[in-house]
């Protein structure tokens, strides 16, 4: 079983990002759902199931069943709504219930490969006393023996725990079942920087090797950040800033004009984006400003 | 439908467009460039087969998202060594991610899966558990003999296993009519009465065997535990019933839905055993592994339990109360006892020819 290590997993903009392989052997990552749109999707599929739940017992009530055949009925129902309807719902949309899709969640097979019946299943199957005895021990908590109500506790806090405890928020039927829940991944393809520096690009501020040797692949996708940025681009005196510091530090000779600063910055990313990756395809690349530092270190060691 | 070709990389619109920026452009610019146009297309596909289902492309449609798929990871694999635009990684991860999702979708139909579940892996799975369905069913025997033996001694033994409102009005206090009547009952208050009571314990069944089923994982103790209390039960009742004459009446009268019913439970409770004694006896594996494994099974198991509870609910809440001769309760009751054996026994065996095939 490929599981990659848990020390692998990064945390992202307050977000668990799992590593994951699918079978053609390129790493993606998915991030890990959170406790709150999970607790969102299965409260609304409750509500779902409730509401169906209800239309069939007014049906049945308006078609004259009632009393005698309807209770039985309503306990064949709530038997066969509950655990058969997240199973099929969840092979039917590819790990979506109804809730899980308005929340943006879904279930994925921890291994890389497609998502089986058994494992929906036996995720479901769990569900039954990790969910719904508990909660239905905990509306009869007034009602029964003190040592009874030691138990729903006890229960309930072992089935809450258990998600929290483990870095990839399983639940005991998502580890027996090895899915996890992740957020749906949503794409938006941002225009190139690097090419639009070009096409705009007229002053022609030109920058030697040398100025270009002082930063590494963290500050130059920090100042994507920042070109990115469409709200902060108004507030001139960040960018005039952060133009300072950047010439400063790479002691860039000619002053930049004000109202220019945009077009210096860009330039600039264009020019450090390129020196950085033509050394990154000779085998060398800076992680960020620290390189020097961390070359002598690794040189003293020696 | 414009086809993407997996060799032809780069198509006409965007070679215009490379032609004209080609000479002042970085190499990783210029290669999003040349397969922007694909990225996009296969989003669109994506996109598609996200809202409505992989079912609603068409067949080149569906080959074209293929490969798309594997153009779109090639992409990602090279973008992550020659380029540091973050944009560009962040989108070819999120976009292959999605892609993965619609490729890597499950695709058996749900009738195949019922039928291939019901024609060779209930059965296969029930044959493989004997272990456990030994444990199951011997619980369920042990404590309906040790409910008789105890309840033959001191019927009080009786108030101390039967729950008050299971047992109704049927304790060893009540009369031999009144007993005779909830078991050959027809009259309108009578009827009333077992359909609620039929609803109370099919509901306390189900629970019963999803709690047996689940609890299995605590080493099949608590799995083991409980159907032994549901035998104590049965026992009991029956005693309580023969006092009275009336042993072969309740007999008949359990067996037209209990054979279903309790071989149900003893199932669930063999599916919890299992689990159980994968935790207890891993063998060469390690223990979630184990579990994981047994887990296969024991799925199987459960709902081969929940199937067989439904069919005792609807044998329990109309048979029982059509079918008024003991004779007949008999023969159906065991008769179903004989369909299951026959089928868990017989079915999905592959034929002498074919498995000598397969050597």
């Amino acid at each position: 079983m490929k599981q990659p290590k848990q020390s692998d997993q990064t945390v992202k903009d307050g977000k668990r990002i799992m590593p994951f392989i699918p079978p053609e052997g390129v790493p993606i990552s998915f991030a890990i759902a959170s406790i709150g749109s999970r607790l969102g999707a299965q409260i609304l599929d409750i509500i779902f199931i409730f509401i169906v739940f209800f239309i069939l017992g007014i049906v049945a009530y308006a078609a004259g069943l009632a009393s005698t055949g309807t209770q039985t009925l309503f306990m064949l129902l709530g038997f066969l709504l509950r655990t058969p309807y997240y199973a099929l719902s969840e092979l039917i949309w590819n790990g979506r219930t109804l809730g899980k899709r308005i929340t943006g969640i879904r279930v994925i097979n921890v291994d890389g490969r497609r998502l089986t019946p058994h494992q929906v299943t036996a995720r479901n199957l769990m569900k039954e006393v990790e969910i719904f005895t508990p909660a239905a021990l905990l509306f009869a908590i007034g009602s029964q023996s003190p040592w009874q109500d030691g138990l729903t506790i006890v229960w309930l806090l072992a089935v809450v725990i258990v998600p929290l405890a483990n870095r990839r928020r399983q639940r005991i039927g998502d580890i027996i079942a090895g899915t996890l829940v992740v957020d749906n991944p949503r794409s938006v393809l941002l225009s190139d920087l690097a090419l639009s520096a070009t096409l705009s690009s007229q002053a022609g501020f030109e920058f030697l090797p040398e100025h270009l040797d002082v930063y590494g692949k963290y500050e130059l996708q920090t100042l994507e950040d920042v070109l990115r940025d469409t709200t902060k681009s108004f507030k001139n005196e960040e960018i005039v800033r952060i133009v300072r510091t950047i010439t400063r530090k790479i002691r860039y000779p000619d002053a930049v004009k004000s109202g220019q600063e945009l077009l210096f910055l860009k330039d600039f990313y264009r020019a450090q984006r390129e020196h950085l990756e033509s050394l990154k395809l000779f085998g060398t690349l800076r992680e960020n400003k620290y390189h020097e530092h961390t070359r002598t270190e690794a040189k003293k060691l020696v | 439908m414009m086809d993407i070709g997996i060799d032809g990389r780069i198509d006409k619109g965007a070679a215009a467009t490379v032609g004209a920026v080609q000479n002042d452009t970085l190499r990783s610019a210029r290669f999003r460039l040349e397969r922007e146009a694909h990225w996009r297309q296969l989003d669109a596909l994506v996109t598609r087969a996200e809202k409505g289902g992989a079912a609603t492309l068409g067949y080149d449609e569906v080959r074209n998202l293929a490969a798309g798929y594997r153009q779109a990871m090639n992409s990602l694999s090279v973008a992550r060594d020659i380029s540091l635009d973050r944009a560009l990684i962040a989108y070819l991860e999120s976009l292959c991610a999605r892609a993965y999702l619609v490729v890597y979708a499950p695709q058996e139909s749900l009738g195949g899966l019922m039928t291939r579940l019901l024609l060779h892996g209930i059965p296969q799975a029930v044959r493989r558990s004997a272990l456990p369905l030994f444990i199951g069913f011997l619980a369920l025997v042990l404590g309906a003999l040790a409910g008789y033996r105890l309840c033959s001694s001191d019927p009080s033994w009786f108030y101390t296993f039967v729950p008050p409102e299971m047992a109704d009005q049927r304790t060893p206090d009540a009369s031999a009519d009144y007993l005779r009547s909830t078991i050959y009952g027809n009259e309108r208050h009578e009827s009333d009465g077992l359909a609620a009571f039929s609803a109370f314990l099919f509901s306390h069944n189900t629970g019963i065997a999803v709690l047996i089923f689940a609890l299995g994982v605590f080493v099949s103790v608590p799995s083991f535990i409980l159907t032994f209390y549901n035998g104590l039960i049965l026992g009991a009742f029956f005693v309580m019933f023969q006092q009275r004459g009336l042993g072969y009446d309740v007999f008949a009268w359990l067996s037209i839905h209990g054979v279903t019913e309790l071989a149900a439970i003893s199932i669930a409770c063999a599916g919890g055993a299992g689990l159980g004694l994968a935790v207890l006896l891993p063998g060469a594996r390690t223990r979630r592994e184990a579990l994981r494994h047994q887990a296969h099974d024991a799925v199987k198991l459960a709902i081969l339990a929940a199937l067989m509870l439904v069919v005792a609910a609807f044998i329990e809440g109309f048979l029982r109360q059509l079918v008024q001769e003991p004779v007949w309760r008999l023969v159906i009751g065991w008769g179903m006892g004989a369909f299951w054996v026959g089928w868990l026994l017989l079915g999905g065996r592959e034929s002498k020819a074919s498995r000598g095939a397969v050597q």
